[in-house]
């Protein structure tokens, strides 16, 4: 926090509070709906941590829970240690960049930027000031004048991350922020975004639904899945080790294969075909569900037979679909070359990156 | 350009024939509301003898010696402008303070029977007014209000109220409610929201809102000669001066018409570009704000 000494200021409520945060057993209905089916998540300070999962899975409540914008019907939140459960949205010292960016259409970029710090007391002279600064720091210091409709999307988005860093927040939220840019933005603005946290030193979470964007932003996620949190880790520690079958057919680009397979002895089997149990599986036994991503799976002369179903070519690299038996399976091959049609090719799986699941709980067999 | 092509010339043809007959309808209709405004005009300017000509005669010497009658002779209408002035500006007044709030408790928040009471709101304009006028003349008399401005402004809020509340309502649910948590994570409280944040969004909807209650309480009638009298006596009422059981004073009756209209086309000019502006909210989204 060196060198912002001016900046801390600004805060005046939090000073140099952490930024800790923690659910416990936060559960929320909607009438009939389990949006929250007991979330328990620890977050810790100056952390960049995402909530990742399809839509529906609750990610976006349980930022609006830390928000304060809904309470919970169960379970209680805290921040630095204090219980602030049942606290207001703006006695919690958080702010919030929302989906839509909910820009103030009537005001000044200024005033947009700016009406955090009114409505929290700060000196009037002290405010142009810290606007100014906010917005240098996203770029958009020459927009001041200008109203939210005279804005692009990514102008808004901008002005929208300048009226929630204006103020210094304890807690960092932000709703899906980049969905409403295009692609080639979107790409930029991932990389600023991960760059004005680390310059910021806030405890920030964000929320999304596209996993190449938790993975490349994030110090730690948490995969959403149908109301309750899967797996909590690092990007590689999710995408390397998969909680269970749910994560693993979750996360990856397309995600990983799965496929019925039989441990005997030190020997994995998927009907005639045998590869050695994967040192990391060695409790394995009986029924397993095998999971192997794309990349791991290579053509050979012997393997598992399977026949070309459809070829994409993604420039560089191929996506095969391969029927299976009654499985289709993708693999990814590093080149690009000519198929023919329904061509009959052999599979192998590199069981260094095999993964073995319990066909019963679920759960990855380690 | 068009002309070079046949099929565009065929278009443009079209085109105008269809401009043709739509401004053929419009000023048809034009016509049919605008005549007896005319007529009314027309009327003013002759002296009460002349309009009674028949055939009436177009060519006649036109005097202003009516509007000055109707304004400052015996039975001038001038007192009555003043009260007609005073009750239909503390109806709009009172009106919107109180339902700026209650219609931004029926837009947002979670209320117990929030439902019931809507529909309740609603349900008070579908009686019909003839229905309470003898209710309200017994409920005035008995607590002495009769012939008041208090009677009278509390009798025009019980229609002007649900109607404002019900138009208010949809100007603000069109609001997104992420602009208002946006605001309470900015630390802004319920009142500094609905003043910073709502309000400067709905301007368009409180001045419709404004000019209709205005409106209907300078225009009102029926409750104004009823539970009226000497003391308030709105212009409504007042210009029946000039009908008595012996003879009509059309002339001085069209001048004091006129008269009263003039509050009314001023307001209007005036926010033409606000109720534009408020009308149009509903149909292209996002179109009335900023």
């Amino acid at each position: 926090m060196s060198g912002e000494v001016g900046q801390s200021d600004a805060k005046g409520s939090n000073g140099d509070s952490a930024g800790r945060v923690s659910l416990r057993g936060i559960r929320k209905h909607f009438g009939a709906f389990e949006a929250l089916k007991g979330i328990d998540l620890d977050i810790e300070p100056m952390e960049f941590f995402a909530l990742l999962g399809p839509s529906g899975s609750g990610k976006t409540t349980t930022l609006r829970v830390l928000a304060g914008l809904e309470t919970p019907d169960d379970g209680t939140m805290s921040m630095d240690g204090a219980d602030v459960t049942y606290t207001q949205p703006g006695e919690r010292d958080v702010a919030m960049v929302f989906q839509n960016y909910a820009l103030y259409p009537h005001m000044t970029l200024d005033a947009n930027i700016g009406f955090p710090l009114r409505m929290g007391g700060v000196a009037k002279d002290r405010i142009p000031g810290l606007v100014r600064e906010a917005a240098a720091k996203v770029k958009i210091e020459h927009l001041l004048h200008r109203r939210p409709g005279q804005l692009s999307g990514g102008q808004q988005q901008r002005c929208a991350l300048a009226r929630a860093i204006v103020r210094q927040p304890r807690l960092f939220l932000l709703d899906e922020p980049l969905s409403n840019l295009d692609a080639q933005l979107r790409l930029e603005t991932r990389v600023e975004l991960k760059k004005l946290q680390r310059s910021l030193n806030v405890t920030t979470v964000y929320v999304t639904h596209d996993q190449e964007e938790a993975m490349t932003i994030a110090d730690r996620m948490a995969v959403f899945l149908d109301g309750e949190i899967a797996q909590v880790g690092t990007p590689e520690e999710v995408f390397n080790k998969p909680r269970n079958v749910n994560v693993a057919a979750f996360i990856g680009s397309p995600p990983m294969n799965l496929i019925e397979g039989q441990v005997e002895g030190r020997t994995v089997s998927i009907g005639d075909y045998r590869f050695d149990l994967p040192a990391a599986s060695g409790q394995a036994k009986g029924k397993v569900i095998v999971g192997v991503r794309p990349s791991h799976i290579a053509i050979a002369e012997t393997g598992l037979p399977a026949k070309l179903y459809l070829s994409e070519n993604l420039g560089e690299t191929m996506l095969l679909n391969f029927n299976v038996g009654e499985n289709l399976i993708k693999m990814r091959l590093p080149e690009v070359r000519t198929f023919a049609d329904n061509e009959a090719v052999n599979l192998q799986f590199d069981p260094a990156h095999v993964h073995l699941f319990d066909p019963q709980t679920g759960l990855r067999i380690e | 350009m068009a002309a070079s092509r046949p099929s565009n010339w065929a278009l443009n043809r079209a085109g105008k024939a269809r401009k043709a007959v739509l401004f053929g309808v419009a000023g048809m209709l034009m016509l049919v509301w605008v005549f007896p405004l005319i007529w009314a005009v027309i009327v003013s300017l002759k002296s009460e003898s002349e309009v009674l000509a028949y055939p009436p005669r177009i060519i006649f010497e036109p005097t202003l010696q009516n509007y000055s009658d109707a304004l400052f002779g015996g039975v001038s209408i001038l007192p009555s402008l003043v009260t007609s002035l005073i009750v239909s500006t503390a109806t709009t007044i009172l009106t919107i303070l109180l339902a700026v709030p209650a219609a931004y408790v029926f837009a947002r928040l979670k209320l117990r029977g929030k439902k019931g009471l809507g529909f309740y709101t609603l349900a008070t304009q579908m009686v019909p007014p003839v229905g309470l006028v003898i209710p309200y003349f017994l409920i005035l008399n008995r607590i002495g209000w009769l012939d008041t401005y208090q009677g009278m402004v509390t009798v025009y809020l019980t229609f002007s109220l649900p109607f404002a509340i019900w138009l208010l309502v949809s100007y603000m649910e069109d609001i997104p409610r992420e602009m208002e948590e946006a605001a309470f994570l900015d630390r802004a409280n319920r009142f500094q929201t609905l003043w910073h944040v709502i309000l400067p969004q709905v301007r368009g909807g409180i001045a419709v809102t404004i000019i209709f209650v205005f409106l209907n309480a300078w225009n009102e009638f029926l409750f104004a000669v009823q539970l009226g009298g000497n003391t308030v006596r709105p212009v409504t009422v007042a210009m029946y001066n000039f009908v008595s059981v012996e003879q009509t004073l059309w002339a001085k009756l069209s001048a004091a018409a006129l008269v009263a209209m003039v509050p009314m086309i001023i307001i209007g000019i005036a926010a033409q570009k606000q109720i534009v502006k408020g009308l149009t909210v509903g149909a292209v989204k996002g179109g009335g704000r900023q």
